[in-house]
């Protein structure tokens, strides 16, 4: 270090003015360009494009921008069909926080007075009529009991039953069954020796359009927050929707999905797989 | 002997046994998606393969390769020893509980969310925070390549910062700001969202954020490579570097317009106005500037390595290169497969294009071919280059270090040429299996078989590098190594003196901060003054 270094002597002047104008040229280019790209983004091609599709230069620019909604190059779709919903539960933050602030001493009372008789008090049901509620998460619950008060679903003893209670006190009850089950497992480890069957639950078949069913049924799968879990569950009660939902008597699935998949499986499929989930923890 | 020997040598290990691994996860989900019938094979085996294999070679062979990497480089191409060698130790240590954390959310079935952070799906908060955990590490590194360089600079006032360094602390440079968007996503959405603390997430955000890294961090893996071209590679072929001014604006470009780019991520995604899209796909353009500059001072390079050893005519100089280096071989073939991955991406920036190719294998295969192909096969040839001056042992055979090169350029080829028709075909990346069965996508079975034949030979490729690495390990099968310190590529024209803009990254920074001002200013502000929907989160694993 102490050697004196030929490189290290101090920087003339002509090398000073190169230094300024490397850093002048490199700003003027890179903020250059930008401004180049911006007025062609944001004002040469959406007015242009508006133009052609009868927008209005301003609003086209706006567009560009994202100010305003829409693009620039096409007018944006009218559609005066109004939406028919297959159900009226959204998953909105607003019901979000409803079902997991609701009141569980409230949920326990009314599910001892309502349900407690068909279901059971921990949402075990002794018949195979009634489903189990046991094991079904809050939402699960809640958007059934919400569907039969808004009459998306239809069932001669629940409708009438949810039509009398509040949306408050359906997300009680929701809450209430879902924590009171929280560690229930209902069915037995029962492997599945039928192979055909095993692909169908593990992998669907691609042929006719059927994804797997635990795609979505299986605890932990990451579905729709509403999917309700069926191991356990009742063969006669899940055998009864399948049919119901093949033949359009329940119509309450988003997208029509359980319906278009109930439909392309057969009878003795529909079969079948209530058999084995009601057999399959 | 190195001082950095061991730290080097630990990282660089981490990074290729993590690879061996990855790779045959790689070749297994080829064969899940092809006709052939693959074991263990379910929807879940093949996503969580997916994640596993995307986590391994995109975070942590990268982020230790670089690390390890860039300590070498600060060592002997500043020829003094390494500041704060504690740090890079403890860096390695959280880089290593990191990446235990997120690899063991991930064989639990808690992590099957892939490598790309989307919510709404989250995993669990371990998997994301052992790899902020690799990323903290990382941040570490980062301010060791600034310090090394800055008392560098301090104790040579004036002088030019030998161009390896200033390469490796543009990318560090780069890393940090590329950092901030994937660090605020996981930080204030993610992270919180797989706790289970808020209920909703805004994706619009989440996905924009994302985008601030996620081209960014493809220069962040492939600045190794490109240090290699610029300042191994020509004296290796026996020449010197065309133009060292030529290297320095070749880092600084990289570092400018790897930032204000990554909106072409989403160009099919509806938060943004086509405007700012317009703006991002131009700014991308840009990317290819650095590109052919590379190309064309390389190319000069190597011509000047060829006619000094004697090569003549207009392309018959290239004859007379040393293809037996196999750094001059790796180059070489890193070229071929920059310009089939370079079009490629060509397709995917364009914003009408995009719109073709968007989703489907196509771009699977250009990111393989682009960081697989041109970066990794780099990787390969530093490690064959400085493994004699880390280990102080040479190889014994090097035509075995050729034929590894050779089959990973040709499996490379093999698996992602048919992957870019099929693309075009429409077929959907990151679906885990196939009905070939239906007529319309039946056609497409016997290219994936092609692809899985090329991810064989890659498999084979990988296996003869980790045997080619190990000779100088053991005592039977070594030879002495060098003696004299690791050199770099002398430029044609040595730099007395370089503009201090060259230098430095002070101007440097200060346009990365207009520039992303400019490119993503409205668009992230945007989700905070519209009332936008949000979400609902997805957990995986309960």
């Amino acid at each position: 270090m102490a050697s004196p270094d030929p490189h290290n002597t101090p920087e003339t002047e002509a090398e000073r003015r190169a230094g300024r104008l490397w850093a002048r040229t490199a700003v003027m280019v890179v903020v250059g360009f930008v401004a180049v790209f911006g007025v062609l983004g944001f004002v040469i091609i959406p007015v242009a494009q508006g133009a052609q599709a009868g927008i209005d230069p301003w609003s086209a620019i706006c567009r560009a921008v994202g100010v305003s909604p829409g693009s620039p190059a096409m007018r944006q779709p009218v559609s005066d069909t109004p939406a028919q919903p297959v159900s009226n539960v959204a998953w909105t933050p607003a019901i979000l926080n409803t079902l997991s602030g609701a009141d569980r001493a409230t949920g326990q009372r009314l599910a001892q007075e309502v349900c407690s008789a068909c279901h059971g008090e921990s949402g075990v049901s002794p018949s195979p009529n009634f489903p189990h509620l046991a094991g079904q998460s809050a939402a699960a619950i809640y958007k059934q009991l919400h569907d039969y008060r808004s009459g998306a679903r239809f069932n001669e003893q629940m409708t009438p039953v949810a039509e009398a209670l509040s949306e408050q006190e359906l997300a009680a009850i929701a809450a209430y069954y879902a924590e009171a089950s929280d560690d229930l497992r209902l069915g037995t480890r029962n492997p599945l020796p039928d192979e055909r069957l095993q692909r169908l639950v593990s992998e669907g078949d691609p042929s006719r359009g059927i994804p797997a069913c635990n795609a979505c049924h299986a605890r932990g799968a990451g579905g729709p927050i509403e999917t309700p879990m069926i191991n356990g569950q009742h063969a006669a009660y899940l055998e009864a929707q399948l049919t119901a939902y093949a033949n359009g008597g329940r119509r309450n699935d988003i997208y029509q999905r359980m319906r278009t998949i109930s439909a392309a499986l057969t009878e003795q499929e529909r079969r079948e797989l209530a058999a084995y989930y009601q057999g399959t923890r | 002997m190195l001082t950095t020997r061991r730290l080097v040598l630990t990282h660089m290990w981490v990074a290729f046994a993590t690879f061996s691994v990855a790779i045959i996860l790689g070749v297994w989900q080829m064969w899940a998606r092809s006709p052939l019938r693959a074991p263990f094979l379910t929807a879940e085996n093949y996503f969580n393969s997916v994640t596993m294999h995307g986590v391994s070679m995109g975070y942590v062979l990268t982020t230790f390769f670089i690390m390890g990497f860039g300590y070498f480089v600060a060592e002997t191409a500043l020829k003094r020893p390494l500041p704060g060698k504690t740090w890079a130790w403890a860096a390695f240590w959280m880089g290593i509980l990191g990446v235990l954390m997120a690899v063991l959310a991930i064989v639990t079935n808690n992590a099957t969310v892939l490598f790309t952070f989307y919510p709404p799906l989250t995993g669990s908060p371990w998997f994301y925070i052992g790899l902020v955990l690799v990323v903290v590490a990382s941040w570490i590194w980062c301010g060791l390549m600034i310090v090394a360089m800055a008392q560098w600079k301090r104790a040579n006032l004036g002088e030019p910062v030998p161009l390896a360094m200033f390469a490796t602390v543009a990318n560090a440079v780069m890393w940090l700001w590329t950092t901030i968007g994937v660090a605020a996503e996981l930080l204030f959405q993610v992270i919180p969202a797989a706790f289970g603390w808020i209920h909703t997430v805004d994706v619009g955000l989440s996905r924009t954020l994302f985008s601030w890294t996620l081209h960014a961090i493809v220069y962040f893996w492939l600045i190794p490579a490109y240090i290699a071209f610029y300042t191994m590679a020509p004296r290796e072929a026996g020449g010197r570097l065309y133009s060292d001014t030529m290297g320095r604006l070749t880092f600084v470009l990289f570092l400018l317009y790897s930032l204000p780019v990554g909106m072409h991520h989403l160009f099919m995604d509806p938060e943004h106005s086509t405007g700012f899209k317009f703006v991002q796909a131009a700014l991308t353009f840009l990317v290819s500037v650095p590109t052919f500059l590379t190309v064309f001072t390389i190319s000069a390079s190597m011509e000047l390595a060829a006619r000094l050893r004697g090569g003549t005519g207009v392309f018959g100089w290239i004859k007379a290169l040393p293809w037996k280096n196999p750094m001059t071989l790796a180059t070489g073939l890193a070229f071929f497969m920059l310009w089939f991955g370079g079009g490629g991406g060509l397709i995917n920036m364009s914003y009408g294009m995009n719109a073709m190719i968007h989703n489907t294998s196509w771009v699977t295969a250009h990111f393989h071919l682009i960081f697989g192909g041109t970066v990794v096969i780099m990787y390969f040839a530093i490690a064959y280059s400085i493994w004699p001056h880390l280990t102080g042992w040479t190889f014994r055979s090097p035509g075995r270090l050729r034929l590894q090169l050779w089959l990973w350029a040709v499996g490379m080829m093999v698996m992602t040429i048919p992957w870019h028709y099929l693309g075009l075909q429409g077929q959907w990346r990151r679906v885990a299996t196939f009905d070939y069965s239906d007529p319309m996508i039946a056609g497409w079975g016997p290219w994936v078989i092609v692809s899985l034949i090329g991810g064989l030979i890659l498999l084979a490729s990988a296996a003869l590098f980790i045997v080619n690495l190990l000779p100088p390990h053991r005592k039977w099968a070594r030879q002495p190594g060098p003696t004299e310190p690791y050199r770099y590529a002398l430029a044609a024209h040595p730099p007395r003196r370089v503009p201090e803009v060259l230098n430095g990254f002070t101007l440097w920074n200060l346009l990365v901060a207009l520039l992303m001002l400019a490119a993503y200013g409205w668009p992230i502000l945007q989700f905070f003054l519209t009332d936008a929907p949000e979400a609902i989160v997805h957990r995986i694993g309960g």
